[in-house]
């Protein structure tokens, strides 16, 4: 299916900034399943510089510079993309669990596998303790094919949390998420990604978005759609496949890849500096329609109007959020 | 008659005495200085002789001018929290030619082996691909930058400076005991310990043709050279005074003619990093890091940088900057490299170790895990890449403290991030024990940098004692390492010592209007900070003065009041004489703003910050006024002729610094920053005094104006000019009006409006905050005495609109030059993160 990605991210400053720099990872890249038709990034005001490069996940990464004064900054990203969908799998054909540890890690005479080994161990985000160890060691029983284990996984994990957006934020930890058994997206793909790291299967968090699909008869609403995340467990055979813990289901058509990473610290869509700007006032709106059943062009960039907003006060800490994620 | 025999008799007793307490070597403990048989090993005949000679009081002589000379380049390079002036005993260590030939090969070696590893990592990744080396020791820790990874054209080397803690076994065979690779730049020691050992113990030193230093770091220098081109910059990265290695960085800035900058100075644009100075962006070429790799480039780690230098990898990916040692080396530091030495040395380099490494177990599998559990004492617990890997050190005893996680359990999640340690016994050297030598073990510091055509090892080191506990102190000044030539090689050195040069071409670099923003805005600050204390410690002169008097008008308590509290703020709970006594210890003990504690402080860390810039007679004034431990003393004030001595010694010491300041200092930018915030903080301060003391028609007026009067130093020039008793429109005249007197309101204006009109600016006007001075210069000037003097009602108008002005508007020309010059030295801070959206319905079906 072809979808359109509309992303727009505004920031208001109480002061001028003078001089502001700003990653940006909201360019999605074909991958298995994902083909990228056309992307694009609009920034304004218009930066002196923009830098763009891939970071060694595949990422693609901008760089912009800003060093004229300015009180706000709207970062616009679209894209068409076309989705395939899922494909049917049987998990109990992966491999053993253990088969993919011993690849990430190299053990047994394994050889290691490049592509997986910075995804097998536990990251700032997603380091487990011994009751994310115990909840693992149910799903990871020994021998199971490590997809059959990441589907149980992310079924319990479905089942057992709760979906609340007031429970956490963009810095918790995979630890803290699971002790409240509440969270957002974000936070059950680290609490998924901490449970098999804990054993060392390598796993890696996705970041993305899911179209929505308005109840019948209502109008779909539009910035409603949502930024997303999940996970992607290896297998040799398969290679990377993905789970959706927060809709207890394996993403296709209606999911868009964006980044991966090793976590939320890897992937965070837009992140920067500035100076001199005071409290920052940030909007963020997605849209995601299905490219048939699409405004025109002119539309797409117009709907704005309605995007989510958020405000938040900036005080010298690094990495405050804006709210939970989806 | 004295023979010559008698001579040599007499000193191989005094010989014979120095080891007296020595004692012969244990049986199975290599021993420096002594062979098995007890007799001096040849290459310490020189030193031992020496000391034989010089006995007691000669070394004593020797070594407080060694404590001397240390605190001195202490004095023009230390920071607040380093210690320089270690007591670390003074006797160098002694290596002859072979012993140290091994050492450098061996080091030779592990430097070119570290670059290899580290630069694998970041590119080609052979090691981990073909086995060599397990992914969880690269991936396992937060020390691996992944934001340095991957790129399209790499740098060639990400090593270019190498340190290691080296040791030598009870059986007297090198071993190494840490690689330090993330910011080690510890040369400065290196180069201040040895400079200050070679001139303390100058006979020795040149009798025995200890081999130089110079010519290491002249082809360090070379090598810097071609990586920056002919008109390249070179600048040291410091994270600043409290850093424990600013002594370092400052000492080895001067020495490589590098500009010491911090992260804040730092901007990346267009990928490249420049500098920002008065003059605007300067590019830098090459850079020597000494901030940790976690602590650099905030937009690729946030939260973790704070300190800033956003994109600095930018500059480097692009290959515009060269970063010395690349980021991303904490990935191999400390004991990473250790367990998997051997094959990387053989895979990468096709060669066999020479240098054997101290026992050391990489704890990410768990063979080694339950290998170190069962053996618990035994071994020691680190993280595997020191300070970088995020990993505190485990406690000696395992068994942890209640509440925290079990060791076990800690070592199972994480092990990938520790190693264990275990400690060989140490050979041993003499140490000086107050009155002769003793033994003890020890270890050292070696420096490796690269060269135009491969690797240089510094000859010599930074040794000291080898704590019980078996953890290697924090690098600072220690036994200086004298490595002899081969002895058929002795000669003078090719290259002289390059200190004097670089020394007296490094400091006129900086000058002019590559001064940067952040060192303009600390002068700016000294210059206030200088003049505030001044105030501060005139009032309170006066004040002891005239309560020790005791002249009933002149101290009476509510005059007194009036006085102290031009600085301390007033508390009305109090009055009389009390009221003072509390104001006058707020003032000296006290830690408000206005506290000469706290002025001190703040105008040290401003002098310390700007050091590059001011020359080293003015930091040693501000040192000298800063560290007297007087200000410091704590317990109830007593009001005695000692206070009034210190205020004294102070205002010397101020007026030392003014003048070493006015004199030693070209007017060149950095001058006339200093000399802005001292006009202005002067004019402030005189309108405040004004203000206070003749605003209001006072009862005992004639005390507040001589008072005044002496506040402003210009007792002695009223009664030559007047000879009468203060009289107000007169005492207005002089200390308000008068541009001849240094201590007038006017002349302070005159003075600042001088040097705004020399500032550069891009367009035709004067600058807003110039317009402004010249502004209130101007009214100034067409001011009347009289009109100033007159009165209405119980104050006088006049004055009073006046002084506010001056005051509101100088405090208004602070912030433009502030937003003029200074704008760019703001620290960045993080962008407010997006986080993800949620949906606005609950999760799908």
């Amino acid at each position: 299916m072809k979808l359109d990605v509309r992303h727009r991210t505004h920031y208001r400053y109480a002061n001028p900034a003078a001089f502001s720099q700003h990653l940006l990872r909201l360019t999605p890249v074909s991958v298995s399943g994902q083909r990228v038709i056309l992307t694009n990034v609009t920034i304004r005001p218009e930066p002196e510089a923009i830098d763009v490069h891939e970071d060694i996940f595949g990422n693609r990464i901008h760089v912009a510079t800003i060093s004229k004064p300015h009180e706000e900054l709207e970062i616009v990203a679209t894209s068409r993309i076309d989705r395939a969908e899922r494909n049917a799998m049987i998990f109990e054909a992966s491999a053993p669990w253990e088969i993919t540890r011993a690849a990430a890690l190299g053990l047994e005479d394994a050889s290691p596998v490049a592509e997986i080994a910075p995804f097998a161990f536990p990251s700032a985000m997603s380091a487990p303790n011994s009751a994310i160890e115990a909840y693992a060691d149910e799903s990871l029983v020994p021998g199971r094919p490590v997809l059959a284990v990441a589907e149980d996984l992310m079924g319990r994990i479905f089942r057992d949390f709760k979906y609340d957006t007031a429970a956490t934020g963009a810095e918790t930890l995979a630890t803290e998420s699971f002790s409240l058994k509440r969270g957002v997206c974000q936070d059950f793909a680290h609490v998924m990604l901490a449970a098999l790291r804990s054993r060392r299967v390598p796993a890696r968090y996705v970041s993305g978005y899911l179209r929505t699909i308005p109840p019948e008869g209502k109008e779909r609403l539009q910035g409603a759609d949502a930024s997303h995340a999940w996970v992607s467990v290896w297998d040799p055979a398969f290679g990377w496949v993905d789970f959706d813990p927060t809709n207890d289901l394996v993403p296709g058509e209606n999911h868009v890849t964006l980044a991966c990473g090793r976590d939320y610290g890897d992937v965070s869509p837009v992140s920067g500096i500035v100076v001199g700007a005071g409290r920052q006032l940030l909007t963020v709106g997605v849209d995601v329609v299905a490219a048939s059943d699409a405004q025109t062009g002119t539309q797409l960039s117009q709907s704005q109007s309605q995007s989510q907003s958020q405000s938040q006060s900036q005080t010298g800490s690094l990495l405050s959020s804006a709210g939970p994620p989806g | 008659m004295l023979t010559l025999s008698d001579i040599d008799s007499e000193l191989d007793s005094a010989r014979e005495g120095l080891f007296a307490s020595y004692g012969v070597p244990r049986h199975g403990f290599y021993d420096e200085v002594l062979d098995e048989a007890g007799k001096v090993r040849p290459h310490w005949d020189g030193l031992v002789d020496w000391l034989a000679e010089a006995g007691d009081s000669g070394y004593l002589d020797t070594t407080g001018d060694l404590q001397r000379l240390r605190t001195e380049s202490g004095i023009a390079f230390a920071a607040i929290g380093a210690n320089p002036e270690s007591q670390e005993d003074a006797l160098p260590v002694v290596l002859k030619a072979e012993d140290w030939a091994k050492l450098e090969a061996g080091i030779l070696q592990r430097a070119h082996l570290a670059d290899a590893a580290v630069t694998d990592v970041y590119t080609d990744q052979r090691t981990i691909g073909a086995g060599l080396m397990p992914p969880g020791l690269v991936y396992g820790g937060p020390a691996f930058a992944a934001h340095c990874a991957g790129w399209q054209r790499p740098p060639r080397n990400w090593v270019h400076l190498y340190e290691a803690d080296v040791a030598r076994t009870a059986s007297g065979e090198w071993v190494l005991l840490a690689d330090r690779l993330d910011a080690p730049l510890g040369d400065g020691w290196l180069l201040a310990n040895r400079i200050a050992t070679s001139q303390a113990f100058a006979d020795p030193f040149v009798d025995m043709g200890v081999r130089r230093l110079a010519s290491h770091y002249a082809a360090f220098q070379a090598h810097l050279d071609q990586m920056m081109g002919w008109d390249g910059r070179l600048a040291l990265l410091t994270a600043g005074e409290k850093d424990p290695r600013f002594f370092s960085h400052a000492y080895f800035a001067r020495y490589m003619d590098a500009a010491l900058i911090e992260p804040a100075d730092l901007t990346v644009r267009d990928g490249s990093a420049f500098v920002k100075t008065l003059d605007g962006l300067k590019r830098v070429d090459v850079l020597l890091r000494g901030v940790p790799d976690a602590s650099v480039d905030a937009l690729h780690r946030p939260g973790k940088a704070a300190f800033g230098a956003p994109a600095l990898s930018l500059a480097a990916r692009s290959g515009s900057l060269k970063v010395v040692n690349g980021i991303g080396s904490a990935v191999m530091a400390h004991r990473a490299l250790t367990p998997y030495a051997h094959r990387l040395a053989q895979f990468l380099m096709g060669e066999d170790l020479l240098l054997a490494d101290a026992p050391c177990l990489w704890l990410g599998g768990a063979r080694a895990r339950e290998q170190v559990l069962a053996e618990r004492g035994q071994w020691r617990i680190l993280p595997l890449t020191g300070d970088a890997g995020g990993a505190q050190e485990w406690p000696h005893e395992p068994d942890s403290p209640a509440g925290e996680e079990p060791f076990a359990d800690r070592l199972a999640r994480v092990g990938e991030r520790y190693c264990a340690v275990k400690t060989p016994e140490f050979a041993e050297t003499a140490f000086w024990n107050g009155n002769g030598l003793e033994r003890a073990p020890w270890m050292m510091r070696v420096f490796a940098s690269r060269t135009q055509d491969g690797w240089s090892v510094a000859p010599g080191g930074v040794a000291t004692r080898m704590p019980a506990n078996g953890i290697p102190p924090a690098l600072g000044f220690g036994k200086d390492v004298w490595v002899l030539p081969e002895v058929d090689r002795r000669q003078t050195p090719q290259i002289s010592s390059k200190l004097n040069a670089q020394f007296s071409s490094g400091h006129l670099r900086r000058t002019g209007r590559d001064l940067l923003s952040r060192v303009a805005d600390e002068l700016f600050w000294l210059g206030r900070n200088a003049e505030r204390a001044e105030s501060v410690l005139r009032v309170l002169g006066v004040c002891l003065a005239r309560h020790l008097d005791g002249n009933r008008t002149d101290s009476d308590p509510e005059v007194l009041c009036r006085l102290i509290e031009i600085h301390a703020s007033p508390d009305t709970s109090l009055s009389g004489l009390p009221r003072y006594r509390d104001a006058v210890h707020r003032l000296i003990r006290g830690s408000e703003p206005s506290s000469i504690p706290s002025i001190l402080q703040t105008f040290r860390s401003g002098g310390l910050r700007a050091r590059a810039s001011i020359s080293s007679e003015s930091w040693r004034y501000i040192e000298r006024l800063c560290s007297d431990r007087r200000w410091r003393a704590q317990g109830p004030f007593r009001q005695n002729a000692g206070l009034v001595r210190l205020i004294e010694d102070s205002m010397q010491a101020l007026a030392a610094f003014a003048g070493s300041a006015q004199e030693n200092l070209t007017r060149n930018y950095a001058w006339r920053f200093l000399e802005m915030g001292r006009r202005i903080e002067r004019g402030a301060q005189i309108a405040a005094t004004a203000e206070a003391l003749a605003g209001p028609v006072l009862a005992s007026e004639e005390s507040h104006l001589r008072a005044w009067l002496t506040l402003s130093d210009s007792a002695s020039a009223y009664r030559s000019r007047y000879m009468m008793t203060a009289r107000p429109a007169a005492v207005m005249d002089l200390l308000v009006l008068d541009e001849t007197n240094p201590r007038s309101l006017a002349y302070q204006l005159v003075r600042l409006e001088e040097v705004l009109n020399d500032m550069p600016t891009e367009v035709r006007y004067r600058r807003a905050e110039h317009r402004l001075a010249l502004s209130l210069l101007t009214d100034l000037r067409l001011m009347d005495a009289d009109v100033l003097a007159s009165e209405s009602g119980d104050e006088r108008p006049e004055l009073m609109k006046l002084v506010q002005r001056c005051q509101s508007d100088l405090a208004r020309i602070s912030d433009l030059i502030a937003r003029a010059f200074f704008a760019h030295a703001d620290a960045p801070e993080a962008l407010v993160s997006q986080g993800r959206i949620e949906p606005s319905e609950e999760r799908e079906p």
